[in-house]
């Protein structure tokens, strides 16, 4: 079949009543996620995954990638309005949104960014249609050699964007990969840590230890900064302003903004490690540096708030082919997203579009419906938005707690798992307050089990020769790319952090 | 605080370490990577690193304690009290989920918590701890058929 035939297959499997409600439901939670501060996608996706247990897999996992993307969207609404981004991949989008908010014109604002995104958005995965099965044809040569190296380039790319504190990133993957050494040894039958205890003898579970991480820890943490003890902030109240929808000017002089950062944002997204906050930092930097009025950057240039948010959700749809066609999350919101598809029996990879096609594509295409819906939303649900940022995050937090504590539990009915999420969201802390990694962590925790097997199964066909790692033509293309993109990406970081230190400057 | 959560992690990796050395096997009987290959690689890099980051806090303290500039991990000064507070009740509500069951332990907790946090509001915060727990019983064990904690002592309301 060709891609065009798949992806009407996947309309016709996306398009039923209940997989839109799920659709629709995943986009709303999905901007709520995003409009909380400090509760980013993957505590989002972390906590709402154990809710989907008793879905089919299809709605499932479209609503598990609508809160994804979804979140992209929200966060914005946060920047522009309160100067506060919803969760990092907004950070870019304050630098231009919020003046154009005090300069009176958010409702434009608002407007524009629900466009931009749903470009970005959509150039996003129509690009997702035409490479996915390339890459899956591609990998399909790949072996347990080249299953291993590219889990040892997922974590070596998260690593080396961590930048100063990599040691901390290090030492974070590893407290992952010991976690996911817990349980029965599946070749010799042998306990590992498992100290007697039948709960440990599967495994320590990942979705406690990322709800812990995610959820809990960074509620912990944002009570730490005094998140709590915050007034409601000075919200931009667009409703008094004389012209809510854009200029025509508006869309004109950002109509190429849209296409150059829907194109670096995806290529950046594809990129393991890198993910939607580089991506938009990178745009904002590119735009500002190609525009002819780069002193209006940062003072309220719609150029400046179109670039980082086409750039974030076309980066979000890049994310999702390593993860659909190699297996491998870039992020810790694709870890978790990871972990959803295992959990339903399904292990995405080279032969996931071929052996569940009807999922895939109807995955795909319910991204194309996803991005519309949340477009509609933006646009014309905006007011219920801001009333839930008006909610103080003294009230929101406990019941964040409650939310942790009651999901867990509903995975496996298990009070142990409600005790390691506690464990965890301790330790995530501490992790986030001395700038460890939790994103490593979880990362490392859903890639090492994969990696081990592949090493092991990698010693065991060549007889316990590392050589076979530079015997092969896939292998070596894969170091060859790892070692790119650990040269790559700092350079990557420091041309996007360029834009934040230019926007902290000019005050 | 950054050395005592490192010299923890250490003693954690040391710990892993042992059981990986000790306790499992290198290779099988056959000859094929054995159950603590893998352990040994992350428990011996574990200490390295854990090690590496201890030297240099160590180096980062001497150069605070000379005038130098603090290190960019400090953490600066926060609301440690409101954490302790906070994880104290998390803990209790978790061992109040075992006794009483999800719907009450949550109304207990949440009323609390708000009590706390959100003080001079009691309307608004009995509300809350009210209807908060109602709409996530009603989500969880109505609509979506998720596992809500059972009670071990039934109240008799």
């Amino acid at each position: 079949m060709d891609v065009f035939s798949d992806l009407m297959m996947g309309l016709s499997v996306a398009i039923t009543p209940m997989n839109m409600l799920y659709l629709l439901i995943g986009a709303v939670v999905g901007m709520i996620v995003g409009v909380i501060p400090g509760f980013g996608p993957s505590a989002g996706l972390a906590i709402l995954l154990p809710l989907t247990f008793g879905m089919e897999p299809v709605g499932a996992i479209m609503m598990l990638a609508a809160i994804y993307y979804g979140s992209m969207y929200g966060g914005t609404i946060t920047s522009i309005l309160l100067n506060t981004p919803g969760e990092s991949a907004t950070v870019a989008s304050t630098f231009d949104g919020y003046p154009l908010a005090k300069k009176g014109r958010a409702g434009p604002a608002l407007v524009m960014q629900a466009v931009a995104s749903f470009v970005g958005g959509t150039v996003g995965v129509v690009m997702i249609t035409m490479l996915a099965p390339m890459f899956s044809q591609v990998s399909r040569s790949f072996g347990p050699p080249e299953y291993f190296l590219l889990a040892l380039m997922g974590l070596l790319t998260l690593i080396v964007m961590i930048g100063a504190n990599w040691k901390l990133g290090v030492i974070s993957a590893l407290i992952g990969l010991a976690l996911g050494t817990v349980g029965v040894d599946l070749e010799t039958g042998q306990g590992r840590y498992t100290f007697g205890s039948a709960e440990l003898i599967g495994g320590i579970y990942f979705i406690p230890i990322a709800i812990g991480l995610f959820g809990l820890g960074e509620l912990f943490y944002a009570f730490y900064t005094g998140m709590h003890r915050a007034g409601e902030g000075t919200l931009v109240d667009y409703r008094k302003e004389t012209r809510f929808w854009p200029t025509a000017q508006d869309y004109l002089s950002t109509r190429w903004t849209m296409v150059r950062s829907s194109v670096l944002g995806f290529v950046v997204g594809v990129i393991p490690g890198a993910g939607a906050t580089i991506a938009s930092l990178m745009a904002y930097s590119a735009e500002r540096s190609i525009s002819k009025t780069p002193e209006n950057f940062g003072k309220g240039e719609m150029a400046g708030l179109v670039a980082p948010e086409t750039a974030n959700n076309a980066a979000s749809s890049g994310a999702m082919v390593p993860l659909l066609t190699l297996g491998i999350p870039g992020s810790a919101s694709t870890a978790v997203l990871l972990a959803a598809f295992m959990l339903w029996g399904l292990r995405p990879g080279p032969l996931f579009m071929e052996q569940n096609s009807e999922l895939a594509w109807g995955l795909i295409a319910s991204m194309y419906l996803g991005n519309m819906v949340l477009l509609a939303i933006n646009i014309f649900a905006i007011p219920l938005f801001v009333q839930i940022v008006k909610v103080p995050y003294r009230v929101l937090g406990p019941c964040i707690v409650v939310i942790c504590a009651l999901g867990t539990f509903s995975v496996n009915a298990s009070f142990v798992e409600v005790w390691l999420m506690m464990a965890a969201a301790i330790v995530g802390f501490f992790m986030r307050m001395y700038g460890f990694s939790p994103a490593a962590l979880v990362l490392a925790l859903v890639l090492g089990p994969l990696a081990e097997q592949a090493l092991r199964q990698t010693m065991t066909i060549s007889r316990g020769s590392f050589d076979i790692f530079f015997e092969r033509g896939a292998s070596l293309s894969i170091i060859a790319v790892t070692v790119g993109l650990v040269v790559l990406l700092p350079l990557m970081s420091r041309y996007g952090a360029r834009a934040k230190a230019a926007k902290t400057t000019d005050g | 605080m950054r050395i005592v959560f490192l010299l923890a992690l250490l003693g954690g990796a040391v710990f892993y370490s042992y059981i990986a050395f000790f306790d499992l096997t290198f290779l099988t009987r056959t000859g094929r990577i054995g159950p603590g290959f893998f352990p040994r690689l992350v428990g011996g890099g574990m200490i390295v690193m854990t090690l590496w980051a201890i030297l240099d806090a160590l180096r980062d303290r001497r150069v605070v304690a000379a005038g130098g500039a603090a290190a960019p991990e400090d953490a600066p000064a926060g609301f440690w009290r409101d954490v302790v507070v906070l994880l104290a009740m998390v803990l209790g509500y978790a061992v109040m989920l075992r006794l009483f069951g999800g719907f009450v332990s949550t109304v207990a907790y949440l009323g609390l918590a708000l009590f706390v946090f959100n003080p001079r509001r009691h309307i608004q915060n009995a509300l809350v701890a009210v209807l908060f727990p109602g709409a996530v019983y009603l989500a969880f064990d109505r609509f979506l058929n998720a596992n809500m904690p059972p009670a071990l002592f039934n109240l008799p309301f």
